[in-house]
């Protein structure tokens, strides 16, 4: 929750906390109006299904953890507490790492579960592969296919990484406030896992 | 750490730069791929590779506003509606109506710059009528024009009106 920091305890934390947000004006909407949270959510909702969708490979399963992380950040947003940095940067969102905290941790569940009721591979090469693709491109249809089969391949953290960095485009500062690592940490993930994609793919012919 | 080969750390530094270059130039809607030729050739061609083929999937229409109209009534302070689909039972599973394909389309989200496309894949419930050209067409026009807040209080004001209307 965003609340009010004094010089006192400004001093002790040794940074600045106030205005740093990108979402602060929706988060304090959202504190005092819990209906005001449908901004929040319509801004991030295809950001979690599809961090969900590359972590399960399953739509029914990507939206279960929608659902779940969604109702979940509502009942907590109260407890939501700030801590953008200065390092974090003019377009932080500590709330969008505070929401995907929660979507890692409905993920890791529903894996478990998974390992418990084993359900199909991930899908996306086949959703790729889908006629839809308006332009008839076969060709980079399969290959977008073969990249993301060879991300799926990857250990959970470098998968984490390469799809937080990639897919929804976030800095190294807030992977490594999701992932619980240090950014140096965050940075030889990506690295590592670049590498073992451009070896698996390379392996394959790309 | 003494003894330690700082390699690694400073060839993964560079790509963090180099990634971040590449996604400054998208948002600025540069087609072209950013070039350092410090970085090594593998490195920089996966990263290229992977920023335009990591896109990201779009949940069904149907699913949001069916979680949507979930949230607003928890935040309502009510119970969960089963009518809604709601309560602590997973979504209905996907159909064979079901389709994802790769379409160009403007993210609906957050703060990004207007003119910005970003590759999107859509997912889950659109039903068998909905696939078609127009209706394509329709689910790109939909996604680069989120609702106005104004205009989704007319339409609430609109359909409980109607709901009424219709009970009178």
């Amino acid at each position: 929750m965003f609340r009010k920091v004094t010089a006192e305890e400004d001093r002790r934390r040794g940074h600045h906390l106030i205005h740093l947000d990108r979402d602060r004006a929706l988060v304090e909407a959202a504190v005092l109006d819990p209906e005001a949270f449908d901004a929040l959510y319509r801004k991030y909702l295809a950001q979690v299904y599809s961090y969900a969708y590359y972590e399960l490979g399953d739509h029914a399963a990507a939206e279960d953890v929608a659902e779940r992380t969604f109702l979940q950040a509502l009942s907590a947003l109260p407890r939501f507490d700030e801590r953008a940095r200065p390092a974090d940067g003019e377009g932080a969102s500590t709330f969008r790492v505070w929401l995907f905290q929660i979507a890692r941790n409905v993920v890791a569940n529903a894996r478990r579960s998974e390992r418990r009721h084993p359900s199909a591979p991930l899908e996306v090469a086949a959703l790729v592969a889908d006629p839809l693709d308006l332009e008839g491109d076969a060709g980079r249809r399969h290959e977008a296919g073969a990249a993301w089969e060879a991300v799926s391949r990857l250990p959970p953290d470098r998968r984490h990484a390469l799809v937080l960095r990639f897919v929804e485009e976030m800095s190294t500062a807030e992977i490594a406030g999701i992932l619980g690592r240090s950014e140096g940490a965050v940075r030889v993930l990506i690295h590592r896992g670049l590498r073992a994609v451009a070896r698996d793919l390379g392996g394959r012919r790309w | 750490m003494p003894g330690r080969d700082p390699e690694p750390e400073i060839e993964a530094l560079r790509v963090d730069r180099y990634l971040e270059s590449i996604l400054n130039a998208r948002e600025r809607g540069s087609a072209a791929a950013p070039y350092d030729p410090e970085l090594d050739a593998e490195l920089r061609a996966i990263s290229t590779r992977l920023s335009a083929e990591l896109v990201r999937v779009h949940p069904s229409f149907r699913f949001e506003e069916r979680l949507g109209r979930l949230l607003a009534a928890k935040a309502a302070g009510g119970r969960l509606p089963s009518a809604v689909g709601g309560g602590s039972g997973p979504p209905r599973p996907l159909g064979s109506d079901q389709f994802g394909g790769l379409v160009e389309l403007a993210d609906p989200g957050d703060d990004d710059p207007p003119g910005r496309a970003r590759p999107y894949l859509i997912g889950g419930a659109i039903t068998s009528a909905a696939l078609s050209l127009a209706g394509a067409a329709y689910v790109a026009w939909r996604l680069s024009r989120p609702l106005h807040p104004m205009v989704r209080a007319i339409r609430t004001v609109h359909d409980q009106a109607a709901h009424e209307s219709g009970l009178a």
